[in-house]
Parts: C-alpha cells; structure tokens; sequence
C-alpha cells in the first residue's frame, strides 16, 4: 500500500488498496495547495470548470467509484451495501494520510461526504454538500428517474437550463460511432453501479446519522432542482449541527456546473476559514 | 413434440388511443382510469376457462407466466392460476402438465414461499409441475419489486440454490444467503416427483442465460418480441445448440422450447379478418407498448453484455411505430393462416430451431373467449395432432416433462450445488 503525504502528492493518479485489497481504489489528483476530497456524483468524475478552478488553490482528490473505471469494472461486486462503501473510502483516505481535510461532494458523492463524516466525525475538517442524495420523505418524493427513466430525459432532470453552455458541456458529442459505443457503456454501468447504493429509494436511515457530523458544514442547492426537491437543503441544515444552507437561484441539481461563479465562491470562502457555522435555527426550520 | 397453451391474462378492454394517451403497459398506466372492475373479473374468470379449455382439447400442458405491474398480463404470481389449474385438472381427471414457466427468481424476496407453493403445486397436481424459474424483466424485479439492477442476477442464483435445496434435502439445514436467511429450512410438503419437478429457465438472448441452462441440463425457454422475432430466435437456438456441442451436452430437442404466437382460421384471409386486429391491439396497447428502458437498466447488465447489445442495437435502430398485423405475419413473428399455413410453418420452425417444446400462445391482445376458443379448437383439432410426432425419436429421453407424463427424471445437474451459476 503506498501512503503519500497530502501536501507533497503530485498531479495525477494514485491506486490504493482498501477494504482488505478488494478494491483497488484509484484517486485522480490534481492541482496545488491544501488537500481537499472531492466525491463525484453518480455519472461519474468530470473535471469541470468548478473543480479545475478548485485546483488553482487546492490539491484535489478525487477517488473513482468502484466498477466504473473500465479496466475493474467487477470492483463494484465487492461492495453491498453503503457501510461496505463507507468503510472501503474511510481506510483509503487515512491510508492516504487525508485526515482532518475538507470535503466537497455532489448528489451521490453529497451523500458519501455526509456518511462518512457522520461515521468518522474527524475525518474531514469541513464538509461542502451540493445537492446531496441520501435523505427521503413522504412530503416531497423524489425518484430514481435519472436511473431508471428514458435517457433522453435526463438533462431536463439535471439542469434548469440545459440548452446552456455549461450543461451542454456535460453531454459532448462522441467522435464517432467507437466513441458513442463507448460512452454508453461506460454511462449505463456506472450508472448502475452507483444505483446500487440508492435502489429503489435512495434512503439509507442517513437521517439518523447526521447528528453526529462535528464539522463544519455547507449546504447549497439549486432552487429549481428537478431531482432533488430544495426542500431538503433545510432537513440537511436542520439535521446537521453546525451547518448553513445556501439556495442558489435560477440553478437545477447540480449548481457547480450550473451556476459555477457562485458556488466556487461560496465553497472557497467557506473553506478559506473565518467563515462562522452555528446551529440551525431549530424551532424556526420546519420539517420538510 | 410437447405443445402446451401458453397465455398472458390481458385486460383486454383499453381505449383505441392507449397508446397516445399512455406512455407504457406497465408500471405508469392508471389503473382507476383505465378499468372497471367487472371486465377484470371477466378476463381473469375467461383466462382460467380457456386454459381449461385448452387442457380439455389435449394440449400436453398449460402454462402461466408472471407480470407485476402491467395491463397486459394482470398475473402477478403465476402460482395462483396454477393452484386453481391443477384443482380443476385433478378433479377432471385431465392428464395435463401444470407450467408456471414465470416464477422469477431474480424478483423474488420471498424464495422460500417459492420452493413452498412450486411443491404444493406439484402434490395438489400430483406429480404434474413442470417449475420454470426465469431471472425477471428488468420493469418487473427492479422497478415493481425495488431490486437494484445488478443484483438480480446474483440474486436469482442464491434463490435457485436455496429452491432446489429446500425441495430436495433430507434433513432441516439453516440457510445463510446475502439476500435472504433461514434458521431452520424444512418445507411441508416437499415436491411430490423425484428428485423434484422439471425445471426451466427462460432466456431472451443473453448467452449467459443459455449457457446456465445447458450446463445444469435445465429446460430453456426462449421469448423474443418484435418483428425481427423469427430471425433473433433462429440465431440465438443456433447459438445454444453450437454451444452444447462445446460444453459436450446432447442435444436433445426437448430441452429447448419456443413462445409462439399463432392464429388459426379456416383461410389465411379469413384469419386476417379475425385476429388482425387484436394482435395488433397488443401491440400498440400490450406487450409491444413498453419503452425500452423498461426492459434494460443500468447495472442489469455487464459491460461486455452491454457492449455487445448496444453495439447491435445502433447498427439496427428499432422502429417507432408499432408492427401491422402483415408485417408480423409475413416475418413469421406471429403464425397465422389456415391449419395447413400453421402446420407447414409450426413444422419448419420445430426443425430449424431444434425445439422439442412449442409454447403456443392463442390468446392475444383483446382476444375475446370465443374467438380464442374457435382458435384453441382449429389448432387443437387440425394443427396438434400434426405437430405431435416430431422429434419422438427422443421421447425416451425427455427429462424435461414430468414422469407421469411421459417424462423422464430430470437430471441431477438441475439440484448440484456445485453446478453452474447463471451470473
């Protein structure tokens, strides 16, 4: 197993083993600066304008989920359930020496970031959701759609505008038909190894577990999120002890691609320090 | 040549405009908007009357399958059907088989009420279950039954296992499975043949599917939809049949059976004129209104099973509209014509696929009772009895049909703990 300190890590990729070398679990890496964890979101790991800004400053370490990289597509069958998941990234990390580190995490990887802080409340030393997966209620059902739905649907779910310019980015055109075979495999399987721990309501008693977050905590969601109803950005503020919300306006599911100024704003400044958390207001936040 | 009466249990009453009204047949169409209740009464009471009625005309066995969650076969557990089949059977006196060919395995949380009903299926039937275990549409086990997609497939060999298992163990054994555990496994009763009922897998095209079924010696039941039906199937039997000569299996005809769909009439115009139309109310308002992603969802299938599917699938993109009644003849997906039309195609098809096994299916779509009786008349009468001696060369060794039957024992591969997995 290789351990590398987090300061001195050079750009590009690291494989370590975990979960007692079932998973060989790779970490793209790049930038300068701090050490930051970013976990991607259930399509995968893109490097968009909001993370390569993020490099400028910081050194980012992006794991790759299990089964989706091409090469060990059959890692994903070494992982049940999301503790298994849990325990598979909290061992990969400190074997990293990433302890005491700030995270960001997308919708899926929102999820992760909360479990494992709630798991291991020390792990990282400020927590940044995005739209985070992991909470359901009766009031505001949402679903699995993106997974299970038509395809061509999917970018009406993600974004409030997908005819924009960054959105459209997500979704490039292959360069040909090797191209397009290829990306909808790759697509389809990560997919459904990511819907794995989701499937069929993506609700995995992490509720319960939020109290237990010590960190500081942002919260931001797109106001006009089609996926993932904004009414959950309060249920996380009110669950999680020292955390704030921040909606973003004009924004669907995924605000760092969406509205990419703002939240590279609002995430830098949270994490550059001095930013004051306090408990949520409880008696004002109700219940979504 | 065994030829069982194979049906859905349709509503068969939906609106001309289903199809633009409603994006699909299942899981999504309104039911309070779409039903009264006494039409459901009566296409469950006319399905049950004319499996019976196919019984009583010597068809060698009547077969369920199971759909949750949709309009064009209201069967959520084939077993129910069966139950009331084998009662009515039993009290008749009919020598016919009993084929649940759906009881999925993949969508089963429940595997040990399956190994339960299946063995008081086979007592109440005395000895006359043929148990068909296929892994679950993709709709059925992951979307109305919340299995994630790359679990079915797991899923479906643990219960396999714990099945044949609880049928065929002497003794109590506690069972410690992922997906479901078991302090203390002992079923009353055990299934009344022996070892236990034959047993079936039903495949669409994933050769996986077809490899497990030769290798533990199981029946394989192929089901294909569409126009292109007759030409994917052609190549996927000639794909097994290859692939038994690899893993040196025999290639007895009996192990592979056929779900066609066939329309009787005294003339092939006369047979246009009756069924046209409900063969293509199921296409526009049944089986063939259901959106590709219903029956593929991300993790269901490998990478490498993806690339292959998909690589087919964007060389020959599929159509939008729903087949004609013509098309689908004139392609052999649906046979259809007068008794020497279906009998000379029924033929063909037996030898160039190799199938010992004709699944007919004679009610489609909105078929009402009496012309699906009219039909189960002309093929019982003028078609079956020409299809019967095909392949009898091998009758002495069909271990896919129950012994009181005619069958033979099945293979002790089917219940070897050790054999192949499906994967």
């Amino acid at each position: 197993m290789t351990t590398t300190s987090p300061n001195q890590a050079p750009a590009g990729e690291q494989v370590v083993a975990t979960w007692n070398n079932r998973i060989r679990l790779r970490f793209e890496i790049r930038g300068s600066g701090p050490a930051l964890v970013y976990l991607h979101p259930a399509g995968g790991l893109f490097w968009d304008e909001f993370l390569t800004r993020l490099t400028q400053h910081y050194t980012v370490y992006a794991p790759v989920f299990p089964g989706i990289s091409p090469d060990d597509t059959f890692a994903i069958h070494q992982l049940d359930d999301i503790f298994d998941v849990v325990l598979a990234y909290e061992q990969a990390l400190r074997s990293l020496g990433l302890e005491n580190v700030p995270v960001v995490g997308q919708s899926f990887g929102g999820m992760l970031a909360a479990e494992l802080s709630a798991c291991f409340p020390k792990l990282f030393s400020k927590v940044a959701l995005l739209d985070p997966a992991g909470l359901w209620n009766q009031e505001h059902p949402w679903s699995l759609e993106f997974i299970s739905g038509p395809p061509e649907r999917l970018p009406a779910l993600l974004f409030k505008d997908p005819t924009a310019e960054g959105p459209r980015a997500m979704f490039p055109p292959p360069s040909g038909p090797e191209e397009a075979l290829d990306q909808a495999v790759t697509g389809i399987w990560t997919l459904g190894c990511m819907a794995k721990f989701l499937w069929p309501i993506p609700d995995r008693g992490l509720a319960k577990r939020l109290h237990r977050i010590i960190a500081p905590t942002l919260i931001m969601w797109g106001e006009d999120d089609q996926l993932i109803p904004a009414a959950y950005a309060q249920e996380f503020g009110r669950l999680i002890p020292h955390s704030r919300v921040e909606l973003v306006p004009d924004c669907g599911h995924i605000p760092q691609v969406e509205a990419t100024d703002h939240t590279y704003t609002t995430v830098t400044d949270f994490l550059a320090d001095g930013y004051a958390t306090s408990p949520a207001p409880r008696a004002q936040s109700e219940r979504v | 040549m065994k030829v069982t009466y194979i049906h859905h249990y349709p509503y068969r009453h939906l609106p001309e405009d289903f199809a633009s009204r409603y994006e699909e047949s299942v899981v999504t169409n309104p039911y309070f908007e779409l039903v009264d209740p006494k039409l459901v009464h009566e296409d469950l009471r006319s399905a049950l009357d004319e499996a019976m009625y196919a019984a009583r005309a010597g068809f060698d066995a009547v077969a369920l399958t199971e759909h949750g969650q949709s309009s064009y076969d209201m069967n959520p557990n084939p077993d129910l059907g069966a139950a009331a089949l084998a009662y009515a059977t039993e009290l008749e006196g009919i020598e016919t088989g009993i084929y649940t060919v759906g009881r999925s395995l993949g969508k089963s949380r429940e595997p040990l009420r399956v190994a339960e009903e299946q063995a008081w299926l086979d007592c109440l039937s005395g000895g006359r279950l043929i148990s068909g275990f296929p892994v679950g549409l993709a709709y059925d086990a992951n979307v109305n039954a919340g299995v994630p997609p790359i679990e079915t497939r797991a899923r479906y060999d643990e219960n396999f296992e714990l099945i044949l298992r609880a049928w065929t163990e002497r003794d109590p054994f506690p069972f410690n499975g992922r997906f479901s555990q078991y302090p203390s496994v002992n079923i009353w009763p055990r299934p009344m043949q022996s070892p236990h009922p034959p047993v079936s897998v039903t495949g669409t095209g994933n050769p996986n599917t077809t490899r497990f079924s030769l290798q533990r010696d199981l029946g394989f039941n192929l089901v294909v939809l569409g126009v292109a039906a007759p030409n994917t199937a052609q190549r996927i039997f000639d794909d097994m049949w290859r692939m038994a000569d690899e893993l040196e299996v025999d290639d007895n005809p009996y192990r592979a059976a056929y779900a066609q769909s066939v329309v009787v009439a005294e003339t092939d115009a006369e047979a246009e004129r009756l069924y046209a139309k409900h063969v293509e109310y199921s296409m526009s308002r049944g089986v063939g209104h259901i959106p590709m992603h219903r029956f593929a969802l991300p993790g269901g299938i490998s990478p490498q099973g993806l690339r292959a599917l998909l690589g087919q699938a964007m060389s020959a993109p599929t159509a939008q509209t729903a087949p004609t009644y013509r098309e689908l003849v004139e392609s052999g997906a649906v046979i259809a014509g007068s008794p020497a039309t279906v009998r000379e195609r029924l033929a063909d098809q037996a030898h160039s696929f190799r199938i010992g096994q004709l699944l007919a299916n004679l009610q489609i779509g909105s078929m009402p009772t009496e012309l699906t009786r009219y039909n189960i008349d002309l093929f019982s009468t003028e078609v079956l009895p020409h299809l019967r001696g095909i392949w009898s060369e091998y009758d002495r060794d069909n271990r896919w049909w129950p012994e009181r039957l005619g069958g033979r024992p099945v293979s002790t591969k089917q219940a070897d703990l050790t054999g192949a997995r499906l994967k």
